[in-house]
């Protein structure tokens, strides 16, 4: 009796010491997020935008993945980010506007998130600067998906599943509408394209054809072919600068584009440059879907260009006048195959980006 | 019909006042330069090539005058870690580019770099104004950048 109660006393005594030490062991080596290795080519630079207060970690970007195809997160569970935005298509939908919850088609054409980790400003006129800002409009706005996150942050508190991948990508299992934003971002920074027919050429381990290596020169200048200057503002690797333009679709505009973040009336029809990466795929194209395919899209830089005072000096002559590119038929059909030398099957099928409910 | 005429009349003067060059960073004084202001400062004229290779002359300001101004560090304060200091030109169309300090200092080069309002003494066109960096004996204009915005002067932390 004696015997058991020291036993009783002794043994309750180790059992907190024990406690103890599991719990500060825990705590110390605790293994918080796993960083994420974003790896890219050199030549695409290191501009890259990661905000300090999240950083892409290997939960987090599991977690966002989930979230990014989760349809709990529009009011009646019918659309997730990914709806409009289709690996197959290099994450774009293939419609010239997007359609919300609820059927009504979005203002503009839903933009490719391929190589998003180089950009600054996001949409077409540039309005949210980073992936955290961004993902919080079509998420919340009233026909897109038409949930406020304090709404999702109850749903996915209800749907049980989620609290470890919480607890996993922040350290802690509470679900916030701040941290839902966070895990979307750091899936989408993941999103490179670096594996077209162009990224080979680059490092050296395929030759073009003769047609895409005419089309490669038009496009950037420098070969024994005349320059057109895609590369303007289509430049470098990554096939873009962060600029905006008014690339001559009209001479009114009923879409105010940059202007209506800046109110400068210089900014009137200027929108984003986007990038040229996957663009076989991501028809149809501009701000407004207007042109269903590539040909069309060279057939206006070719032959119509709208004048108009914010038209990009880079589409004018000296004098000021619209200066289209006047591209002759063999030239089209080189640029033809040179875009298409752009389009990456290793980026559209990598089961990294897929729906992981499917995959 | 008044109040249309009164409503176009203010959004011409909104724009027209909001069209401005901010000068920020490593600054004593930030400025917010109106054409007005430029036209008022020291001019300097000079000469460039456009992109069909004719000459333009091109006036406006120093960017050392304006640097003056806003209290930079130039001349004999432009010594040790403040040679670190480059500037970073903005556009309207989010374009950059970049020139180091020096690169821009009368007590480093001959070079004048202005930013120009004026072509052939009349204003820049539309798409390239009213406010255009020129950067004469420059090889390629492509720092000769259209619509500018801002001037910043900044430390390189590296």
């Amino acid at each position: 009796m004696i015997m058991r109660k020291g036993f009783l006393k002794y043994g309750y005594g180790l059992a907190a010491c024990l406690a103890f030490v599991m719990g500060a062991l825990a705590f110390v080596s605790r293994p918080g997020p796993t960083p994420y290795p974003l790896s890219y080519p050199g030549y695409f630079g290191n501009r890259i935008n990661i905000p300090a207060d999240n950083p892409t970690t290997m939960e987090g970007v599991a977690l966002g993945r989930r979230l990014f195809y989760e349809k709990r997160l529009s009011a009646n569970n019918t659309v997730s980010c990914g709806t409009c935005h289709l690996q197959r298509l290099a994450f774009t939908d293939g419609r010239r506007f997007s359609i919300g919850f609820d059927g009504t088609p979005t203002k503009r054409n839903a933009m490719s998130l391929a190589n998003s980790l180089w950009v600054r400003n996001f949409f077409w006129d540039g309005r949210a600067s980073g992936l955290e800002a961004q993902a919080v409009t079509p998420l919340t706005d009233p026909h897109e998906m038409g949930q406020s996150l304090d709404s999702s942050v109850v749903k996915l508190r209800a749907a049980g599943s989620y609290a470890g991948a919480f607890y996993a990508a922040f350290g802690a299992a509470v679900i916030t509408p701040e941290r839902i934003v966070r895990a979307i971002a750091q899936f989408e920074r993941t999103l490179i394209s670096a594996d077209a027919p162009y990224d080979r050429f680059l490092r050296g381990e395929y030759h073009f054809t003769p047609l895409e290596q005419e089309g490669y020169e038009l496009f950037f200048g420098g070969g024994p072919v005349r320059s057109v200057g895609c590369s303007n503002c289509h430049g470098g690797p990554r096939t873009l600068t962060e600029t905006y333009h008014n690339n001559g679709l009209d001479s009114v505009f009923a879409d105010p584009g940059r202007a209506g973040v800046t109110g400068m009336a210089y900014d009137r029809g200027r929108f984003r440059v986007v990038t040229l990466r996957n663009i076989a795929l991501t028809a149809p194209y501009m701000h407004d879907g207007r042109f269903a395919s590539l040909s069309q899209v060279l057939d206006h830089y070719s032959d119509h260009l709208a004048g108009g005072p914010t038209l990009s000096p880079t589409l004018r002559d000296t004098a000021g006048r619209p200066e289209p590119l006047h591209l002759t038929a063999g030239e089209k059909k080189a640029l033809l195959a040179f875009l298409n030398a752009l389009t990456d099957s290793t980026f559209i099928t990598d089961p990294r980006f897929s729906d992981p409910k499917i995959n | 019909m008044r109040m249309l005429v009164f409503a176009v009349a203010l959004m011409l003067t909104t724009f027209a006042e909001a069209q401005t060059v901010k000068v920020t960073g490593e600054v004593t004084k930030p400025l917010t330069l109106s054409a007005a202001d430029l036209a008022a400062m020291p001019r300097t004229t000079t000469v460039a090539k456009d992109k069909g290779g004719v000459e333009h002359s091109f006036s406006g300001v120093a960017l050392r005058d304006i640097f003056k101004d806003a209290g930079v560090t130039t001349g004999r304060q432009l010594r040790g870690e403040n040679l670190a200091k480059y500037v970073l030109v903005t556009c309207a169309d989010n374009y950059q580019v970049v020139f180091s300090l020096a690169e821009l200092d009368s007590s480093f080069t001959d070079r004048v770099v202005i930013l120009a309002d004026q072509m052939e003494g009349k204003p820049l066109p539309a798409g390239v104004g009213p406010f255009r960096i020129i950067v004469p004996g420059e090889k390629k204009p492509a720092r000769n950048c259209f619509q500018v915005t801002g001037i910043a002067v900044k430390f390189a932390k590296d």
